[in-house]
């Protein structure tokens, strides 16, 4: 199981704000891996910059050894790697469908959907996420819950190797919370590599092997959640000084 | 892919028959036929010429809404198109010491080439603009076209101020003319709604609703921009072809930001992302036009009345109205309408 996801002293700065600063770690394939931080820490912005839709000031990213540092977002997704938006975004005007058709419509899509016809291929996979029986419906009447089970649906409409999940319990019912943890750990038991971030933080740690802690664009720690948890610095980054962490 | 083509045109008999005994396939039909009807209720050249122009600026507007609606791409400047092809077909009619071997459907062939290749001009320039700005810019190529092709220097290449003139028509039969135009633009409808069937026209529209949701699902949206807009700029220069021999002449006036706002109009009365609608908007601003002309032409000193007759004034009554009480356009509303009555009728 090699190294599928290696980031070397990534960097991103706004102008006089550094939201990323010489972050580095390596993710093996298969892995299940979490990302915490509190707001603002930069978690969606190492997001952004992995899958293309930011250009990072210095730094490397290299997916699966081919380097992906700065590509159009476009080329990352079909080089094999998905991911879902903190804020669920759809195609409002078309069927839930057509929306996972879109994704089985790319370069990579077409390679996997080519021969059973992207339409059923989209309906495989909307099956799998559990949405089925809404086919024909716009997503302007669903449910957050069935919004984020479709922002996941769409994204492995190219069979991604990695998928890179945003907050995807963000804004979720206990029940609806379930439904989505057993579809993600079902993607990784398929072979997924998953690369999540979270805010539910006592899901979260329960959930994943491991856990990368950010504070303030920077690495602060790096191992299982017992570990993280009682690193003192992720503790004040949480928290503030002279708190424990429950 | 012929596999896919085959497999289609087999199951296109019984395709048909369903799609007949739709309401919608029954409305299109009953269209079809009363365009079809008219020549043979009419020999008058200036009715039949008047549909001739409703069925051209249906193709125009179609062209514009297969961008603007269904791909998210509002062009402010379609007029450029209706342009380049017009000159295009002149140049090649009555131009070059070949003109007079050329028939009508070469020099259209040619305008359509030419129109394409300025489609794929436009749509990279223009690539990097989203809404207003690409609407500013193409409306901006529109006006420099324009300004470009008045230019007296440039007088021996681009014709200058007088454009092109003694540009014959199709046919001098206006019979001739009004089945082929009624021909050409059938199949330009039925391309075009058949593109936004498909797979590519789910990509369109996934471009239109969230162009950053469609590069996240591996798709390439430059390059889909692009093709889009060298379809629409296709029709939009068969269009443009068409009028240049209808009109008998092209000048740099057709380049004016007026016909680019017009066609937006039709499209949107007509309703947007449906096509078939900008046919409706097309003949409705055609039809009307005509009759309001014919009321300034009684002479009548009712204030009223004169106010009618007055194009600008009725129609900009007419777009507040529709946007008001229909804004999804005429064709939905009306299809909506006549559903109903359908169903009332048949005693559902």
């Amino acid at each position: 199981m090699g190294i599928i996801l290696e980031v070397k002293n990534l960097t991103k700065k706004f102008g006089g704000l550094t939201a990323v600063n010489d972050f580095s770690f390596e993710i093996r394939r298969g892995d299940f891996v979490g990302l915490i931080g509190p707001n603002g820490a930069g978690k969606t912005t190492i997001f952004n910059l992995i899958s293309g839709f930011e250009k990072p000031s210095s730094g490397s990213i290299r997916f699966d050894s081919t380097d992906i540092t700065g590509l159009n977002p476009y080329k990352i997704v079909n080089l094999g790697v998905a991911r879902t938006f903190q804020l669920v975004r759809s195609f409002k005007f078309l069927s839930l469908l057509d929306n996972i058709t879109v994704s089985c419509l790319s370069k990579r899509g077409k390679q996997f959907s080519k021969k059973i016809g992207a339409e059923e291929y989209a309906s495989s996979i909307l099956a799998s996420v559990g949405l089925i029986d809404k086919a024909t419906i716009p997503p302007v009447v669903l449910p957050h819950g069935d919004l984020r089970k479709l922002q996941i649906g769409k994204a492995i409409g190219g069979n991604p190797e990695l998928l890179l999940l945003d907050e995807p319990f963000s804004g979720l019912s206990f029940e609806e919370q379930v439904g989505i943890t057993n579809l993600i750990k079902k993607l990784n038991d398929d072979g997924v590599t998953i690369f999540m971030t979270g805010h539910v933080l006592r899901e979260l740690m329960t959930l994943v092997p491991r856990v990368i802690a950010m504070h303030q664009g920077k690495l602060i720690a790096d191992g299982p959640p017992e570990m993280v948890a009682n690193n003192k610095i992720v503790m004040e980054a949480y928290l503030g000084k002279g708190e424990g962490f429950a | 892919m012929f596999q896919k083509i085959q497999k289609k045109l087999i199951g296109l008999p019984a395709y048909l028959k369903d799609w007949i005994l739709t309401f919608k396939g029954g409305i299109t039909i009953f269209c079809l036929v009363l365009l079809f009807i008219v020549p043979l209720l009419t020999q008058n050249a200036f009715y039949l010429e008047i549909m001739v122009l409703a069925m051209i600026y249906s193709i125009f507007a179609a062209s514009w809404d297969f961008l603007a609606g269904f791909t998210g791409q509002v062009s402010f400047g379609h007029a450029i198109f209706l342009g380049i092809s017009g000159y295009g077909v002149s140049a090649m009619l009555v131009e070059y010491s070949f003109s007079p071997f050329v028939p009508w459907w070469g020099a259209l062939i040619v305008g359509v080439l030419i129109s394409v290749l300025i489609g794929f001009i436009v749509g990279i320039i223009c690539l990097r603009l989203k809404g207003p700005y690409l609407a500013l810019g193409t409306m901006t190529i529109g006006v420099m076209m324009m300004n470009l092709f008045k230019i007296a220097e440039f007088k021996s290449f681009l014709w200058g101020d007088e454009g092109i003139s003694a540009v014959p028509a199709i046919s001098s039969d206006s019979t001739v003319v009004y089945i082929t135009v009624l021909f050409l633009m059938i199949i330009s409808m039925i391309t075009m709604i058949q593109i936004t069937k498909s797979n590519t026209g789910t990509i369109f529209k996934s471009i239109r609703d969230d162009e950053t949701g469609a590069e996240a699902s591996g798709i390439n949206t430059t390059k889909y921009k692009v093709i889009a807009f060298m379809i629409s700029s296709l029709f939009a220069g068969l269009a443009g072809g068409l009028l240049a021999m209808y009109n008998r002449s092209v000048n740099p006036l057709i380049f004016q930001p007026l016909f680019s706002f017009l066609v937006l109009v039709m499209a949107a009365m007509g309703g947007i992302a449906t096509i078939s609608g900008s046919a409706l908007g097309a003949f409705i601003y055609i039809l009307l036009s005509e009759v309001l002309r014919s009321l300034e032409e009684i002479g009548t000193t009712n204030p009223v009345l004169i106010a009618l007759s007055d194009p600008s004034f009725v129609f900009s009554i007419l777009l507040i109205l529709i946007i008001r009480f229909a804004s999804e356009g005429i064709l939905k509303a009306a299809l909506e309408r006549l559903k109903n009555f359908w169903d009332v009728i048949l005693g559902r």
